[in-house]
């Protein structure tokens, strides 16, 4: 939808001259009579937009993205317009220094470093270059992970073995996206693997046009993070509004806010997605030394381990409890039980199986038979 | 009287449960048992993951079925093979090669 505009078009390129001339229609297929394509403003606004704007859309810029919210109404590049002004208004700073006797010979190596510094490359797009709407100013596209990181979350999860809490808070991402790009990671090396084709141009194409989190190489944290991992989730308990009057004397913690919203719901501090990130920046603002915090951390690791280690331990054990059978279709699985947990009557709740002389609760009145959710 | 170690049937139209009871030969099929030795649901339940083969839930006391073995209980023929399956017994039929 080309804008309304009232821009002086600067470079009318041929084919739009010629899509322009008065009254004809090129095209041998139109049906339309030719009276009816009689130049409007609506027309010619389209033709002006497609000459001045729309030009960028036809030979899109390298290596950035290129949406509307970025181009003025002559079709210039917003912050390359800007940066221009920002060097010359930056350059007659300087020239009027450079008229102070003392330190021209600085001002002159600055004011040619940055001119350069503009001219070679388009400056990084901001919030503002990023709206495919002109009209909606909220809408911005989101940054996608690059190739490289994707590659470097699954190689640290994969081949160094890290669990993904852990790349999740080094490379800045969350843990559900890096589950999701290791699974996703692993079907397109099985696919390389099998030799099936994949849509790598497309791809490519669709990566050019996107906005991109890159990695950075350097450090073992990546320089950007691609989105806030630490965000607390909304629980449905928490939605209600509640007045909760409590002395003033009260110390009224996190842990009692989630009380009153439920004595079951845990408070924010353990909901959150890095529960470990908080501890360690608790320990910074407490003025810990590197050492002390490290060491902290240190104890800290090895208690969840060890809580790691216990929890497999016991599913280990329960596991090699039950005795597999293969029959070819299915595996019989046997789980010992004891006759006993019945208890005298035959009722206890721990006993397994059909109960005898009480009916099935699918019978009794008042309750809901039609299943709320099917598994 | 014979007493059999035997399935009765509990659980739903097309939703089949079984209690794997001891119970005297004449009795009726889901009447009160002397003992219930365990379950079986013969329904394939797939596994957690998504891979590997379907499986069948199986809860038995192996002491108490040998126990009931032991003093000359029947089981049936279908009580026979998840009894053989658990190793209790020896499997009655076999599959043909």
């Amino acid at each position: 939808m080309p804008p309304p505009l009232r821009c002086t078009s600067s470079l009318p390129s041929t084919c739009v001259k010629q899509l322009c001339r008065a009254g004809q229609s090129t095209r041998s297929f139109s049906t339309t009579p030719r009276q009816d394509q009689r130049i409007t403003r609506n027309r010619r606004q389209l033709f002006r937009w497609l000459g001045s704007q729309g030009q960028n859309f036809l030979n899109p810029l390298n290596g950035s993205t290129n949406y509307l919210g970025a181009y003025n109404a002559q079709g210039q590049l917003k912050r390359v317009v800007e940066a221009a002004a920002e060097a010359e208004r930056k350059k007659k700073k300087e020239e009027g220094k450079a008229n102070e006797p003392a330190n021209s010979s600085a001002s002159e190596s600055g004011e040619s470093e940055e001119a350069k510094e503009f001219k070679g490359e388009i400056p990084p797009e901001t919030t503002r270059d990023l709206t495919p709407f002109p009209l909606n100013k909220s809408f911005v596209s989101q940054p996608v992970l690059s190739d490289d990181l994707r590659e470097e979350i699954w190689k640290r999860v994969m081949q160094d073995g890290k669990s993904v809490r852990v790349v999740s808070a080094e490379l800045g991402v969350e843990m559900s996206r890096v589950g999701a790009v290791v699974r996703l990671k692993e079907i397109e090396k099985e696919w390389e693997q099998t030799g099936r084709p994949l849509a790598k141009p497309y791809h490519e194409a669709v990566m050019s046009m996107l906005p991109k989190t890159p990695y950075d190489p350097t450090g073992r944290t990546n320089a950007k993070p691609h989105e806030s991992i630490n965000d607390l989730p909304v629980h449905r308990k928490t939605g209600t509004q509640i007045f909760h009057p409590t002395s003033e004397s009260r110390h009224f913690t996190r842990e009692d806010a989630a009380k009153v919203f439920d004595e079951r719901l845990l408070p924010a501090d353990l909901r959150v997605p890095h529960p470990e990130l908080a501890e360690m920046h608790k320990d910074y603002k407490a003025g810990l030394s590197q050492e002390e915090r490290q060491q902290r951390q240190m104890e800290r690791d090895e208690i969840a381990e060890r809580k790691r280690q216990r929890a497999e331990a016991k599913k280990a054990k329960k596991e090699a409890a039950v005795k597999k059978v293969d029959t070819g279709r299915v595996e019989f699985r046997f789980t010992e039980i004891s006759v006993d947990a019945a208890g005298k009557d035959g009722r206890g709740f721990k006993g397994v199986g059909w109960r005898y002389g009480h009916p099935h609760m699918d019978r009794s009145r008042g309750t809901v038979k039609i299943p709320t959710s099917v598994e | 009287m014979v007493v059999k170690i035997r399935l009765a049937r509990f659980g739903r139209r097309k939703a089949p449960f079984y209690n794997i009871v001891v119970a005297q030969a004449r009795t009726a099929r889901n009447s009160k048992p002397i003992e219930v030795l365990g379950t079986y649901d013969p329904i394939p339940k797939a596994p957690i993951d998504g891979e590997g083969k379907k499986w069948k839930d199986v809860k038995l006391d192996s002491a108490r079925a040998k126990y009931w073995l032991g003093v000359g209980a029947q089981p049936s023929d279908p009580a026979w093979r998840l009894l053989s399956m658990a190793g209790l017994l020896e499997p009655k039929y076999r599959p043909k090669a």
